[in-house]
């Protein structure tokens, strides 16, 4: 079972990099089209691309294919894909709620090597159990997740496994590795005008780009990350496993789970890596506050 | 309503330690004296063995193994599906959460957010300039933590167990200094 399981996940891997590369070899293919003209043979630097009036959406395309991302441009591609999620599902209701929330994800953050960031975090409208992280800094929790949760600490991890996400920056190298490259072969093709086409175009559909999944490893770095940041933020370092556990207790058929279940190793699997990679480390840590007491309970 | 709910409660918590929680070991373990790893090792448990999940303290759980009783890292320990209730995570709120009636009305309206509904999300700048809205800064937050008596702590990032030469974080393996003085 497991093995199989491996196997999908390389097939998959090894599919979207064929994909990349086929991608990258069309691109530049176009780019070579558009920059070399048919009289003169000059040679083509593909890192300029830039005809004057498509000075910002270049900027991007340049720096996405060159893997270095401006804090600027990072931000404003997360705030695209946070746009699109909050279009799927609305933030819940509760202006307390969304207050307590950004109060314990922001102390958390504080924890981190980008505590300047221009930190969101939201609970959106959904039954489903999820949590998603966008880059920039976008952080997001389904009703369904925050349901489940049983105090502060909990809270903290779940905030903690998604600002791992941002601080690695998983989902920006997803992009940059499969979609991004596509992305930029239909954008020299139909000639985008603005940075907003371009960065739709580059995240894709909406917000898919959150339903798809990283890969096992960015998970469980994900998970350490969460249980080091709650235990620096002050809180109980073992409520993100206690999150995982529970979580793991719900039927796989459950549809309240599905897309966690598709996008992200089964929580066994996740506590069975978590627990061979803390082992010992954590001993000498001091008990941390649950905030039990504090947690904002839904109405 | 509410006193039969507080009654049944009341009944999970003094039949707790009687029924206690069952759970599997997900690592070997040496099974201590105390909730310390200082403390005198009575046995050693292998992985995969079934055991009864007693209680809790710190980053130890106390289990009872083959007639044993000892402490072990809660890590080591995944309580079963079947438990009735997560000793991780605590069995009061647990079996409170389960009872509570707002969910059987959440599920009558049940809303999930699947990948059709993800791809065809349309961009809500609405929605995005109210998230903008309940964002905290700094110092609102660090006033929170210092009114919870939230501090932080010193901890250094933690690399995967296996295959570190791989997925080791790029440039930040250290988590000294991290949030220091912050309060």
């Amino acid at each position: 079972m497991k093995s199989r399981y491996l196997w999908l996940v390389a097939g998959m891997l090894s599919i979207s990099q064929v994909q990349a590369n086929e991608l990258e070899s069309l691109f530049k293919g176009l780019l070579k089209k558009k920059l070399a003209p048919p009289a003169q043979e000059q040679p083509v630097n593909p890192a300029q691309p830039a005809a004057a009036a498509e000075k910002p959406a270049d900027q991007l395309l340049k720096a996405l294919m060159g893997g270095n991302v401006s804090l600027e441009e990072e931000v404003r591609i997360g705030q695209q894909i946070a746009g699109n999620l909050l279009g799927a599902a609305p933030l819940v209701r509760d202006d307390g709620l969304q207050r307590y929330v950004n109060r314990v994800g922001r102390w958390v953050s504080l924890q981190t090597e980008r505590p300047d960031l221009a930190w969101h975090f939201g609970v959106i409208e959904s039954d489903d159990l999820n949590a998603f992280a966008a880059p920039g800094g976008y952080i997001f929790l389904t009703k369904g997740l925050y349901r489940k949760l049983n105090n502060e600490a909990e809270l903290a991890g779940v905030l903690g496994h998604e600002i791992g996400h941002v601080l690695r920056k998983h989902h920006l190298k997803l992009l940059q590795k499969s979609q991004g490259i596509a992305a930029l072969g239909g954008i020299l093709g139909r000639k985008l005008k603005n940075e907003n086409e371009v960065l739709q175009n580059l995240i894709g559909n909406g917000a898919e780009v959150v339903a798809r999944g990283l890969d096992k490893d960015a998970e469980y770095e994900a998970d350490r990350i969460g249980v080091v940041l709650s235990a620096r933020a002050g809180y109980d370092a073992y409520a993100l496993p206690a999150v995982l556990a529970e979580i793991g207790h719900v039927a796989k058929t459950d549809k309240s789970v599905s897309l966690l279940f598709k996008t992200h190793p089964h929580p066994e699997e996740r506590l069975g890596q978590l627990s061979e990679a803390v082992g010992e480390k954590l001993d000498a840590l001091p008990e941390g506050q649950s905030g039990a007491g504090r947690f904002y309970r839904l109405r | 309503m509410k006193l039969y709910f507080s009654g049944l409660l009341f009944a999970c918590l003094l039949a707790a330690p009687v029924w206690a929680a069952t759970g599997t070991m997900i690592k070997d373990d040496e099974m201590r004296t105390n909730a310390s790893a200082n403390s005198a090792a009575v046995g050693r448990v292998a992985k995969g063995a079934s055991v009864d999940v007693l209680t809790r303290k710190g980053g130890w759980t106390q289990i009872r193994h083959a007639g044993a009783t000892g402490w072990v890292r809660i890590l080591s320990v995944r309580s079963s599906a079947e438990s009735g209730g997560n000793v991780l995570g605590g069995i009061v709120q647990m079996g409170a959460e389960r009872r509570d009636p707002s969910r059987v009305v959440a599920v009558a309206g049940l809303r999930g957010l699947n990948e059709e509904e993800l791809r065809g999300a349309r961009f809500n700048a609405n929605e995005l300039a109210r998230l903008d809205q309940f964002s905290s800064s700094r110092v609102d937050a660090e006033q929170f933590a210092r009114g919870a008596g939230l501090r932080s702590r010193d901890v250094a990032y933690i690399n995967a167990a296996r295959r570190e030469q791989e997925s080791r974080p790029s440039g930040n393996s250290s988590g000294i200094g991290f949030g220091d003085g912050n309060l």
